[in-house]
Parts: structure tokens; sequence; C-alpha cells
């Protein structure tokens, strides 16, 4: 019977065809060890209350973690927290992208160095540049004080993440200025793949910059676009570096996005039933927000 | 031709010497009999690693047990630990924080030493707090590597400069030097303190409450933070009412973490500040702060309703896990190591807990050290002399707030100490959030 079985397969595929599938075999079977499983165990996780501080106990509660979890005020917190942090990150971080990438689509002396220097960035290690802008934005010595003291656009060294109304934004800018280089790259890419004969078209019909602009690049954008707002999108809903660096989720509950709460569930109160449904919920709402991109971006795109 | 013929391995040969390899190492792997039998398994944060690995190689030369020394960084130690608790992880002794051991006892990952009066005998000379400390319901779970205090600490020379000869005593008064202080045009904020959420803040915090004659929870566990005149909401009115009142505190004092802190303090910014003792050393050490020398410890002022100056204490200690309390060859070894360590050597000297003192800084549970004439000019070079430490030592409360779910709630409850601070919630108000959390948590 498995002969049989293992007749028809090979009949079914050729030598090639199983030649790769013995191949990619390995990789396959280390995915679903280091990337597969552990999805499926989070999940499983999920359905528990695992409190590692209380080992001898562990109840199965179905979706009652998920149920904690809506009920909980500080959660819908985390989520307007986010919501905020994300909606900022990614807009000004795709619009400056994309005047960047404007410019650096432009042919002047010295751009490939300005195109390699943008990126430093974008290199720099996350810890570094969470350490980078906390120094700037300190209260005490910080170079944002003082370089607008000297300016005289300040009387007088203010604070700036210990403010509850301007810690989310100074976070949000620290990592713009980190990831904002790789989004220019990825719209400059798309940027060279428009045929020059589209904007000589739309000049020999007298559009004028901003209309070419507006109606051959942008257009052609699209891809590259929804590249951007999806990975910064991703990105920016699960940031957490940032946070753990410069505020720790404070000052009050100004920063707490859903990461944190991740970590604070999971790491610090060592609840990983909890900890895993959230990432459940966030990852969910990963994947919900890509697919109203990409649906919002139509087929083309 | 022998050399030959060894030196080429047949496929038999190679498995054979692939299953007495695994043999051995399934042997050696750590939490076998064989590795655990041959010496203690030792966890720590990573702090005065160069004293504790001098320690080591003394304990392993004087009784010729091997130490496995292994060390995390402060930061995720917590986790780390748990982690390995929880997977069974090869563990005889570790350093266990005051604030754990509520969880890690309940959680039964640690031994009472209760029997082991090699150990016990240690509590006739340790300082009463640091004993109570390791009590969790009336048994003891460890030997002190150290204990400590906040202490209020002034800078002499700005205090000379407003003219003021005598630092405060009471909490009213070290608003009335930072104002004149102020005034006088010496400091913009006299007084520095530490709010970011930190790993100092509770205690920090605690000190406020006992110096204000208060307490977070009264003797049965149940949380009196809430009730006006229990220290909690008169402390925070305190704080809130120095930063935005009377500004003698910087408004950035809500993102000031402790290091950051103390190297303003050492720079000479600030006139007050609270710091753990042990930053004494490093506070008053010329190659580390231009203020050196400058900065004295002074007793922790009383707020109106305290009778006498009071702080907040805790200690650090080695602590055993059942595993190795269970085997009696890993219970003797751990044992030895935890009296060498945490107790006397074998030449009968507190050698270890003299070294953390005069290299870091770090204060000792260990009443007899303090007549020690090094440790006499210790204290007399790096703080001024040792009699105030000496003196708020004796009065330090061990953190009322300590309970299985203490993590828990201090999360909570640095959320309301910054509203507080920001102006953006009452004392009473987050008093009372702070104090629904402890009652939910208690109650679960």
């Amino acid at each position: 019977m498995a002969t049989s079985m293992l007749e028809r397969l090979g009949r079914q595929f050729g030598y090639d065809e199983r030649s790769a599938a013995l191949l990619v075999l390995p990789v396959f079977a280390v995915l679903m060890v280091v990337a597969v499983y552990p999805i499926i165990y989070s999940f499983y996780t999920s359905l528990f209350d695992i409190v590692l501080t209380r080992p001898w106990r562990r109840p199965f509660v179905g979706f009652g973690n998920y149920a904690r979890i809506f009920a909980d005020p500080l959660f819908w917190t985390a989520v307007q927290r986010t919501t905020v942090y994300t909606v900022v990150t990614v807009s000004i971080t795709t619009v400056m992208a994309l005047f960047v990438a404007l410019l650096l689509n432009e042919a002047f002396p010295g751009r490939r160095l300005l195109s390699a220097l943008i990126l430093l960035p974008w290199a720099t290690p996350s810890i570094v540049n969470g350490l980078m802008w906390k120094w700037i934005y300190d209260p005490g010595y910080g170079l944002l004080n003082g370089i607008l003291v000297q300016l005289g656009l300040l009387e007088k060294y203010i604070v700036w993440l210990g403010d509850p109304d301007k810690t989310l934004f100074m976070i949000a800018n620290a990592a713009i200025w980190k990831q904002m280089p790789l989004a220019a790259i990825l719209l400059l890419v798309s940027m060279k793949s428009i045929s020059n004969d589209l904007y000589r078209a739309a000049t020999v019909d007298g559009a004028n910059v901003f209309q070419r602009f507006l109606h051959v690049t942008l257009p052609a954008l699209k891809p590259g676009l929804m590249l951007v707002l999806v990975y910064e999108t991703m990105i920016s809903i699960r940031h957490f570096d940032l946070f753990l660096i410069m505020t720790q989720g404070g000052p009050g509950d100004a920063s707490y996005t859903l990461s944190w709460q991740i970590y604070v569930e999971t790491f610090r109160n060592l609840k990983f039933g909890i900890g895993a449904a959230l990432s459940y919920v966030l990852a969910l709402a990963t994947f919900i927000l890509s697919y109203l991109f990409i649906r919002g971006f139509g087929s083309k795109a | 031709m022998t050399v030959v013929r060894s030196s080429k391995l047949s496929r038999r040969g190679f498995l054979q010497a692939g299953a007495s390899g695994a043999a051995i190492a399934a042997a050696g792997l750590p939490g076998g009999a064989w590795g655990q039998a041959a010496g203690v398994n030792f966890t720590s944060w990573s702090a005065a690693v160069d004293q504790v690995k001098s320690h080591i190689s003394a304990f392993e030369k004087a009784t010729n047990l091997k130490v496995n020394y292994e060390n995390f960084p402060w930061a995720q130690y917590r986790t780390s630990v748990v982690t390995r608790l929880v997977g069974n992880a090869p563990m005889d002794v570790l350093w266990v924080s005051d604030a754990w051991l509520p969880e890690f006892a309940e959680a039964g990952w640690l031994a009472t030493i209760d029997d082991m009066p090699e150990l016990t005998k240690y509590n006739a000379e340790a300082a009463p707090f640091c004993t109570q400390s390791m009590l969790y319901k009336g048994k003891q779970y460890g030997l002190a590597y150290y204990g400590d205090h906040m202490s209020f600490v002034y800078n002499t020379e700005i205090l000379a400069k407003a003219g003021i000869t005598t630092p405060p005593t009471t909490w009213a008064e070290v608003v009335q030097q930072s104002l004149k202080i102020k005034q006088a045009g010496v400091v913009e904020y006299p007084m520095l303190m530490a709010l970011a959420i930190d790993t100092w803040l509770i205690e920090f915090m605690s000190a406020m409450v006992f110096s204000h004659g208060g307490r977070f929870v009264d003797a049965a566990g149940a949380a009196i933070m809430a009730e006006p005149g229990k220290g909690v909401i008169e402390s925070a009115t305190w704080i809130r009412e120095a930063i935005h009142t009377h500004k003698i505190v910087a408004p950035g004092a809500i993102e000031t973490s402790e290091i950051n802190a103390l190297k303003a303090l050492g720079a000479g910014q600030h006139a007050f500040s609270i710091v753990p003792t042990y930053r004494l050393r490093a506070l008053n050490d010329p190659t580390q702060a231009p203020a050196a020398g400058k900065l004295r410890p002074t007793l922790m002022p009383k707020g109106p309703n305290a009778t006498a100056s009071a702080t907040c204490g805790w200690i650090r200690f080695y602590g055993m896990t059942p595993g190795a309390k269970a085997n009696a060859t890993r219970r003797a070894n751990a044992v030895k190591f935890m009296e060498f360590f945490g107790g006397k050597d074998t030449g009968g000297n507190y050698t270890l807990q003299k070294l953390l003192l005069t290299d870091v800084g770090l204060p000792f549970c260990t009443t007899p050290l303090s007549n020690d004439a090094e440790v006499k000019a210790f204290w007399t070079r790096w703080a001024g002399g040792g009699d105030v430490i000496a003196q708020q030592a004796a009065t330090a409360v061990k953190k009322d707030v300590i309970a299985p779910w203490f993590g828990e709630w201090n999360e909570t409850a640095n959320a309301a100490w910054q509203s507080i601070f920001l102006n953006r919630a009452t004392p009473q108000a987050a008093a009372a959030s702070m104090a629904a959390k402890w009652k939910e948590l208690r109650g679960s």
C-alpha cells in the first residue's frame, strides 16, 4: 500500500520536484520548530492562567485572559497611546521619506554621498538611538534645550520626556529619525522604476512640477508607499526598545503602549498567559492593519 | 603503525565514542548528580564581581570545593533566575532581594535555614532589621549579603554659602533652608530627587513615608496608604509642593534616574538629596565627584507626625534552593558556602563583608564590624564619620509593602506616584488607587 502510494507520488512529481522538496525539507523542518511551533504554543499558553511565581497552578481559562484584557482600563489606555504613536510615527516618516526620496531622485553633486550618509541613522542600533535621544532631551544638560536656549527660542531649559503631553511625540521623533532613511530608500527605488517617458509626455501636455508629482509620481509610487506604510506600521505598533530606554511607560502612563504592557505583564509580573494573549491581540491588530493597507491601495499596488 | 591505526576512526568507533561522550555529557550536565556533588552552583547579579571572585578563590582554596559562579545583569536578574528556577536548573545558592522573598518562598524556590544552626548563629550579630528582612511567615530564608538604608545627604559648601550652619531636622526645615539657598542665588533647585520609574523609587518613597511617621500597610497587612495622617499622602504632598509650589525640586526630577541624580549631586549642583548609603563612597571620591568631601549624611528629616527620624532599609541575601537542601552533599556544600560568604570565613573573620564595604562601599548587617578600626577609618574618610550612619541604620525599617504581589502592586504605585508629582492627580486620589490595587491583589 505504502509502496504504491510512493510510486504514485513518484509518477506525479518529476525528479526535479522531488529533489527540490528534499532540499527544502530541512529548512521547512527548522521553520516548523523555531517559528510555527512557538506561535502555536504561545496561543496555547494564552488559554491558561500561567503565573511563573505560582508554579503549582496552571488553570485552563479558555478565552478568559482575552476577556480580562478587554475589561482592563489600562489596556485601552495602551491602545490609545499605541494608536497615537503609530499614526504620528508612520505618517511623518512616510511624508519625510517621500520628500527625501524626491530630493535624492534629482541629479546634483554629492548625491551618492548623501544617499549613503542618510542611511546612518538606520544603521544605528536601537539601544544607542534611544540612549542618544534620551541624552539630547535631558532637562538638565540636553542638547535640545541647549540649542533652543542659545537660539533664543526658549527662556530656560524645559522637561521633554517628563512632560506627559510631549513624551509620546518626543519618542516618536527618535523613532522617525531612525526609520525614515530606510523608508526613503525604499521609495527611491520605486521612483527609479518610473519611466522618464511618462514625465516627458506630461511635460509635453503642459503639466507643471506639482501636476507631474500628483499624476505621474504618486500613482506610480503606490507599491512603494504600500510597502513603506505596511512596514512602518508593523514596526511602530510593536515598538518597544525606545520605550524601555527612554520612559519605561512613564511619566505616569503617558507612554504606556501595548508592547510595553506585554513586557510588564510577561517579564515583570511574570504572567505568561496574559502576556501571550496580549501578544496575540497585537499580532491580530497588525495583521488587520496590514490587510487594510493592502486593500486600500488596490490590487494594482 | 599503532599510531596510524589509532588515529583512524571507524564508523563503529565513531558511534561508540559518540555514545560515550553523550553519556559523560549527560552525567556532567548541570543538574546531574555527578556535576552537583563536585561543589556549589552560585548565581548572582553582576555586582562586586571582582570581590566575589576573589572570595570564591579563597573559598575553593579553604574547602577544596569547586564553585560554579554565574552572574546576570541586575535588570534581567529576577526574570533569569525565575526562568531557571521554573526549569529546575542547577542552583544551590543565589542572591535574593528582600522584595522577592515572599513570592520566591510561596513558589517553593527558597529553602528555610531555621534548621541550620551553622547559619542562624549569625543572627545574634546581625542588625535586627536585616534578620527581619529575611523572615517570611516566621521562617528565615537566608544569610545577609549586605544591608543598607536611605540616607539624607547635604552639601556643606552650599549650606555655608547660604549662611546655614546646621542641616535640617524636619521636612519643613528642608523647605525653609532650600528657599533660603534659592534666594541667595546659590543653586536654583536645592533639593534633588530621583523620581523616575527606577529601581529605587519604592525605597525612596518608603523612606519619605517612614520619616513622616507613617506606613503603607498596618500590622495585619491591610492597606492604610490612602488614610490621611498615615504618611503616604503627607509625603506625596510634600514632594508635589516642593516641585510645583516652592520650586525647590527641578521639574525634571520626574525623569531623573538614580544614576543621573548621583552625577548631579556629585557635581555639587544640589544642596540636599536622599541616596542609598552605599553611594556615599563614590560621592565623596574626588576622582568621581567634584563635590567630594562636601557631601555628608545627616539624620532623615522628620515629618510633622513623626516622633523620631526613620528611614527605609533593605537587604540582599544568600538564599538556598530546596533542591540543594534536599541533597545531603549539596546542602553541606551550600551551608559552607553561605557561611563563608554571609557569615565568617574559615579564619573566623567577616572578611567579605569588610571587603565589600572598603572596596565598593556596601554596608553590612554585621554589628560587631562597626567597631573595626578599618571600618571606622573608611567612614571617616568617605562620610566624615560613621556615627550618623550607625544611628540612622538603627532606625531603618524594612519595606512594609513586601508581599507576594509586591511587583505587580509596584507597577500601579509607580504610575500613581508620577501622576502626583506631575500634578495630574491629587495625592488622595493616587493613594486611593494604590490602596485599591493592594486590596485587589491581596484578595485574589
